[in-house]
């Protein structure tokens, strides 16, 4: 008899695999994904036009984050939704490897594409206003960047369970999206806010760890009056807390879907 | 190995869905109310039963894609239920139909992806999926994108991928539907080629030849229970024997058809309209009976057509389900 050796690694390598040949078949959604970025970045431009030099890297950033986000997170859970549309749902998890390390060789696509997307928006903003002015820290900044990127990453993955859950995820998210970009400081600090909307985008790493980039790239940055420190704890801590519950999240949706019996609708 | 490959005790399945506007009105399906069975290593077990009986519902809930509302299954001496990871990996499971594959790439590459899940050793992955694809028949369209495969092409990469991984035991929902004549018939000598491998099959079908060519047992369900398993010879004598007349004419009388019934080894009639003229169905038990003892009572019919046929398994199964409702 063959031994099968399950390996968690290969599985999200397949997935990675798997999710870049399913692009390559089929290029042409790019244009799409590649239009908000160009929209966000002029939208933002003219939002924080004559605000100052440094507001330019305000627009860069939460234009880009805007589109690295709706890559990551929002690619994520779509892909999880198109399994359940393609009826690869059912013998996806009927295979012994864990789901989430499928939907983890995804997200890691999704990073990547989204990075074009936060690329396209700086390239934008730069044709519109001309060079941002020089970072304060930029090789912190460049560190900082790859840890906001796996924040995006970790409520990526914690959002894809959510499409195993339910069919209407997608509708949800959609409903949601909107107030996410909002809630989480993507378009306005989230100081700006009204107060009883802080609590809540507190629980999604990215705006801790935006926060913090600021303080990275903006002179004088004063967000959430705590400081970078505390940003930056508060970051890695709720990035922790999701890649921590994403397992058991996973189990639980897992099991779930296998109670109600609705894996191959959609 | 005494132990069943696949057992399930008192399984039974509820569904609860929403409909209507605002999804306001609950509807509770009682998809499987009971099922009790038991299947040896290396046998093929056919599963027979009407539209909605509960056949794919079953076939989940062995694979471990599905959990029971109660009762408890096993295979290869594991609970499904408890303990998944443990079954999935010994397990393969066709569902078939248009979708589960991943359209946009190639046959080729939807086997390595599952390939890859299934932790099948790296070094055997390339010569085990040129082995099953040409198992299957797909040898010239592998690197065609799945997306242009007829639906019967479709079917046969389900099956590739069910037998990928060296299944001990393999459950097959309808394996050859879609198929045409000659890949059917391909595909029933791949079953049992797995067979005489070793492989234990659980197959559901709605053709009866295909039941009676290749299973050791069948198991008839309908309305979520089994009503009755075994040999197809076993079962053919539990509705009745398996000699069948048929006898059409004009106008049978009670009291002749009566007199069928006291010749020895009948064991029953059906009579049912057949165009103008009526279709009497005797099953027979012994081979005393002959064309002529039936002429004998109906002497006084002219245009009499008595046929002599073997109770086929499609005769068993209308039997047992109509009983069973
Ligand atoms: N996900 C579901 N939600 C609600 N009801 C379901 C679901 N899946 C199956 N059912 C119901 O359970 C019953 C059994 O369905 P199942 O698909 O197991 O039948 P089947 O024997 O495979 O039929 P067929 O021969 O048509 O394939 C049907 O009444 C069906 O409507
Ligand atoms: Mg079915």
């Amino acid at each position: 008899m063959i031994e099968l050796s399950v390996s968690r690694a290969r599985s999200t390598l397949a997935s990675l695999r798997l999710a870049v040949l399913m692009f390559l078949a089929d290029p042409q959604w790019l244009i799409p994904s590649m239009i908000a970025p160009v929209i966000f970045g002029l939208v933002a431009f003219e939002i924080f036009r004559g605000s100052g030099p440094y507001f330019v890297v305000y627009a860069i950033l939460g234009a880009g984050m805007m589109s690295m986000w709706g890559q990551t997170l929002y690619g994520s859970g779509w892909a999880t939704g198109q399994d359940r549309e393609f009826g690869t749902l059912e013998p996806t998890l009927q295979a012994p490897t864990p789901y989430l390390y499928v939907v983890l060789g995804r997200v890691i696509w999704n990073v990547l594409s989204g990075l074009i997307g936060g690329l396209i928006v700086y390239l934008v903003v730069i044709l519109a206003y001309g060079r941002p002015p020089p970072l304060v820290d930029p090789w912190a900044f460049a560190g900082l960047f790859v840890f906001v990127v796996l924040t995006l990453a970790a409520v990526g993955v914690v959002f894809a369970a959510f499409y195993v859950y339910t069919r209407y995820a997608g509708f949800i998210q959609n409903v949601g999206e909107f107030a996410f970009y909002v809630g989480t400081g993507c378009m306005f600090p989230v100081v700006l806010l009204p107060f009883w909307t802080s609590p809540f985008s507190l629980f999604f790493p990215p705006t801790w760890a935006l926060d913090a980039l600021r303080y990275l790239a903006i002179p004088g940055y004063a967000g959430f009056s705590w400081g970078f420190g505390i940003d930056l704890l508060g970051a890695v801590g709720t990035t922790a807390v999701y890649l921590a519950v994403a397992g058991s999240v996973f189990q639980q949706v897992q099991r779930h879907v296998l109670e109600s019996g609705d894996l191959q609708e959609y | 190995m005494n132990e069943a490959a696949i057992e399930a005790h008192g399984i039974g399945r509820v569904f609860e869905s929403r409909k209507g506007f605002l999804m306001q009105e609950r509807v509770r399906t009682v998809a499987l109310d009971g099922v009790e069975l038991s299947v040896r290593p290396g046998e093929l077990f056919g599963l027979l039963g009407p539209n909605g009986a509960g056949k794919t519902t079953l076939t989940k809930i062995l694979s471990t894609l599905l959990l029971p509302t109660r009762g408890q299954a096993k295979v290869l001496g594991v609970d499904v239920a408890r303990n998944p990871e443990l079954v999935r990996p010994r397990i393969g499971l066709v569902l078939g139909g248009e979708r589960g594959l991943y359209n946009r790439v190639s046959a080729r590459e939807n086997l390595r992806y599952f390939a890859d899940l299934f932790g099948i050793p790296v070094e055997r992955r390339e010569p085990r999926i040129v082995e099953v694809l040409a198992r299957v028949g797909l040898t010239d369209s592998a690197d065609r994108r799945v997306e242009e495969f007829s639906r019967g092409m479709k079917q046969k990469l389900h099956l590739a991928r069910g037998i990928l991984h060296w299944p001990q035991v393999l459950f097959l929902d309808e394996p050859t539907i879609g198929l045409d004549p000659r890949s059917a018939r391909e595909t029933r000598k791949l079953v049992r080629g797995l067979v005489s491998d070793g492989v234990t099959i659980f197959l559901t079908t709605h053709y009866m030849f295909e039941a009676e060519e290749l299973c050791h047992r069948i198991a008839v369900l309908g309305h979520g229970k089994i009503i009755a398993t075994d040999t197809v010879a076993a079962l053919r004598q539990l509705v009745g024997g398996d000699r069948t007349f048929e006898v059409e004419g004009y106008g049978f009388e009670d009291a002749e058809l009566a007199q069928l019934r006291r010749l020895p080894g009948v064991s029953k009639i059906v009579s049912e309209e057949f165009g103008p003229r009526l279709r009497l169905t005797l099953r027979v038990r012994t081979r005393e009976i002959v064309p002529e003892d039936i002429r004998g009572v109906l002497l006084n019919h002219a245009e009499l057509s008595v046929r002599e046929r073997g109770t086929s398994l499609e005769d068993v199964y209308l039997d047992l389900v109509e009983e069973g409702t």
